[in-house]
């Protein structure tokens, strides 16, 4: 399939991702634009980590296509994997390796200079306050911890994309913070964007400039959240009552909530 | 609650430890995708068939050793380059059996007592309502469980076979003897188990931690060897055997009072008397007294290992406290070189991934040694010095798909990553071409000390180089190829001992046709077929037809 014309960060069309008999993700397409944060919304089973895994490499999709900066992650995976950086959800590293050995492993594999992994390195583990740890085995360290050399390890080669899964799980509130003001200095930087996946409202509304919401593994609605507010007919509406409006999932909660009354 | 309760909770617990040691979820392993109680049964049987395997080996050696006693004069002789008393040679049979037994029940606890350890089974019953005596008695029998078949067989066999070659009263005889092997092994077991979880899985970066770690690393692996050990140096333990009757009394009595050997003793003096043991007198109440104490002090252990083993069992790995800042600097390499620093980087703190690099180097030791010790004209010897060769670029092909498969267990992120497959395969093979080397390297040094033809090992092992690079390709190549085809994880598909096969037989196959060469047309067609090998199969893996 051509390149688009003009390349965005990320686009995905058609896509189709099943796991045997089951589909998780049904004709999907989106366009994370430059400059922007896009947030993929959904409960869980909603096929948001099937897609993520789709962009970065990690499921083999059944149909459709998906471009990184207009080249095919799927046919040329290599020169999309080039250009973005990954958080997954759930920290699974080398756990014999260090931190500092871990990195160093991703510098290579990125053909990072030693003095540009260096001078990186120590920007991101001093504002993390990553310094004492980086000589521990990852197996020893808290989730927090390697959730942080995750993210480290994602702007390790300054990524023209990024794509994360869920990715302030486990961090303390001061690198929710940090990580929060990385991604909105990131996107604003011209010409890059970010994919974020998650399932808490408040981050979304907080860093998103468009959601995309997933049911059932198919986009139900797009758009900013004045945009989805209109939608679903709900004016001052927060994004998690906009949410449940728009999957249904508002229909019984008031019932599901009344029935703790007896428990 | 008591031991019956203890006996229900490390039951439970004992499933925990089955599973973890067979999937290692808390490593990150990926669940099969198979009913729960299925992979919970799987586990069990699999834990049932190790501990089955040690079991027949212990029973091996305890039958073997009672035969030998049986037959006595006949076998001696033939046995024995030099005349030795008849007790003597009954206590030296007795020592080697238990040394042995030593070494397989200490090498089958270090490896089962990382994952006691990261199984967090005793820490898992800590929140639940269980008195502590309860949960002491509950971590003593699980970790008792980990052994039960090989000290069933120690405690049990032993003397039984000793009874039946030389008696009942020299087989009751060997019960305190057969009850310390298994209080010290246990006991050398935790200590060691322990001290590696915290030195090795836990120890920090840097350059003399990972000389630390390989160290410990190669200690753990060396029990293994205890039987070729034994085989090898046993002539020589005759041979000094020989000598003890004519010792002066004090060198004697070192040697008496050691340990298997006094109480290898106690079956012939208990059988014979005093004078038995062909020595001078005073030197049985030396074995006597030394080996009491030795029981005595294997029943301290025992004690120790019941309060040791809830500790052990609760502490979840090692967590160390953050220490000083670490180095900041980063040294990217080229991929396939940080590809191959990695695999070393996980090697030295991972018991498995260090066992495929260190069993073919090993191998080659123990192989080296016994040529070393032979004959300098035994033609015998020099067959066994390329043979040694020979084996090591066989294990070393072997295991290269391993290494891959490595690779993927847990660490998908890895896949993210912009890695060619061609600069992951040259990572993986240039691994499998220096075990190799390795492996060769001691076997060349050892024989040309021995032989001095240092041109003839040199050019064998060089020879064979290209052949052990091939094969490691095309093993990755159908693995990579095979992998892509059914859309399978290359974790998945290793997980198959049927597809071990069909990757890894091909890949012998390659390593082994220049070593037949070699016996049909010398050294020049064996470079030739291993050069033509490579030829053939690099273009595919690494050029134009790369998976």
């Amino acid at each position: 399939m051509a390149a688009p014309e003009v390349a965005a960060p990320l686009s995905i069309a058609h896509l189709t991702v099943d796991y045997g008999e089951r589909r998780a993700v049904t004709d999907l397409s989106l366009e994370v634009r430059a400059g922007e944060i896009y947030g993929l919304l959904g409960s869980n089973g909603a096929g948001k980590s099937s897609t993520i895994k789709s962009v970065v490499g990690l499921v083999q999709p059944s149909a459709g296509s998906i471009h990184v900066f207009g080249a095919d992650a799927i046919g040329d995976g290599l020169t999309a994997k080039a250009r973005l950086g990954y958080v997954p959800e759930t920290a699974l590293l080398y756990e014999a390796l260090t931190p500092r050995e871990f990195l160093e492993f991703v510098a290579g594999v990125r053909r990072l200079p030693p003095a540009v992994a260096t001078e990186r390195l120590r920007t991101y583990a001093t504002a993390f306050g990553l310094e004492s740890e980086l000589e521990e085995p990852i197996a020893t360290l808290s989730n927090g911890t390697r959730q942080k050399v995750l993210v480290l390890a994602a702007f390790l080669h300054a990524p023209r994309l990024l794509v994360l899964d869920e990715p302030l799980n486990s961090l303390d509130p001061r690198s929710v913070r940090l990580v929060k003001e990385l991604l909105l200095r990131f996107a604003r930087t011209a010409g890059k964007g970010i994919l974020l996946s998650t399932h808490t409202m408040e981050i979304a509304e907080e860093l998103c400039d468009r959601v995309g919401i997933l049911d059932e593994g198919e986009l139900r609605a797009e758009g900013t959240l004045a945009e989805l507010r209109s939608r679903a007919a709900q004016g001052d509406a927060t994004l998690e009552e906009v949410f449940l409006r728009l999957t249904h999932q508002d229909e019984g909660l008031r019932e599901a909530i009344a029935s703790f009354d007896g428990a | 609650m008591g031991w019956r309760e203890a006996a229900r909770l490390a039951d439970v617990a004992y499933a925990e430890v089955a599973l973890q040691a067979t999937y290692a979820f808390r490593q990150g392993n990926p669940v099969p995708a198979r009913d729960g109680r299925e992979l919970a049964v799987r586990a069990r049987h699999r834990i049932a068939q190790s501990k089955a395997l040690i079991g027949v080996l212990l029973s091996i050696l305890a039958l073997g050793a009672a035969a030998l006693l049986a037959a006595g004069p006949a076998l001696q002789a033939d046995l024995v380059p030099v005349p030795l008393a008849g007790g003597l040679f009954r206590t030296g049979v007795l020592s080697g059996l238990f040394g042995l037994e030593l070494a397989l029940l200490w090498w089958t606890g270090i490896q089962a007592i990382p994952t006691f350890v990261s199984s967090l089974a005793i820490a898992v019953l800590e929140p639940l309502p269980v008195d502590r005596p309860t949960l002491r008695q509950t971590a003593f029998l699980l970790f008792l469980r980990l052994f039960d078949v090989p000290v069933a067989v120690v405690l049990v066999l032993t003397p039984l076979g000793v009874g039946l070659a030389l008696g009942p009263v020299a087989g009751l005889a060997t019960v305190p003897g057969a009850f310390a092997v298994v209080g010290f092994a246990l006991a050398l077991a935790l200590v060691t188990g322990r001290s590696f979880v915290r030195r090795v899985q836990g120890s920090r970066g840097g350059g003399g931690g990972t000389i630390v770690r390989w160290a410990y690393l190669i200690a753990w692996l060396l029990p293994a060897f205890g039987l070729l050990a034994f085989v090898t140096v046993s002539p020589p333990l005759f041979r000094g055997l020989a000598t003890l009757p004519s010792a002066p009394f004090a060198t004697a009595a070192v040697v008496v009072a050691a340990f298997p050997f006094c109480l290898a003793s106690w079956p012939t003096l208990a059988a014979g008397g005093p004078s038995s043991l062909g020595l001078m007198p005073g030197l049985a109440d030396v074995a006597v007294l030394a080996g009491g104490a030795f029981v005595a002090l294997a029943g301290m252990a025992t004690v120790w290992l019941f309060g040791a083993t809830v500790t052990a069992g609760r502490v979840p790995g090692a967590r160390p406290a953050p220490g000083p800042r670490g180095s900041q600097q980063l040294r990217p390499q080229w991929p396939a070189w940080a590809v191959l620093t990695k695999d070393l980087r996980l090697a030295s703190r991972t018991p498995g991934y260090a066992f495929l690099i260190l069993l073919p180097i090993l191998d080659a030791v123990a192989l080296g040694f016994t040529t070393y010790a032979a004959a300098p004209s035994a033609p015998l010897a020099r067959g066994v010095a390329l043979g040694a060769v020979s084996s090591g670029a066989l294990l070393a092909t072997f295991f290269g798909p391993a290494f891959f498969a490595l690779e993927v267990v847990a660490q998908s992120y890895g896949r993210t990553l912009p890695l060619a497959p061609r600069a992951m395969a040259v990572g993986k093979v240039t691994l499998v071409a220096a075990i190799y080397l390795a492996a060769g390297g001691i076997v060349l040094g050892l024989a040309a000390l021995r032989f001095g033809d240092v041109a003839l090992f040199g050019a064998f092992v060089l020879a064979e180089l290209p052949a052990v690079v091939a094969a490691g390709l095309l093993e990755l190549g159908i693995l990579f190829w095979w992998s892509r085809r059914r859309g399978l994880p290359v974790t998945t598909l290793y997980a198959s001992s049927w597809n071990i096969a069909l990757v890894a037989l091909p890949g012998i196959a390659v390593a082994l046709v220049p070593l037949a060469t070699f016996l049909a047309l010398g050294l020049v067609g064996m470079a030739l077929a291993a050069l033509a090998e490579l030829g053939l199969i690099a273009p595919y893996a690494l050029g134009r037809g790369a998976p």
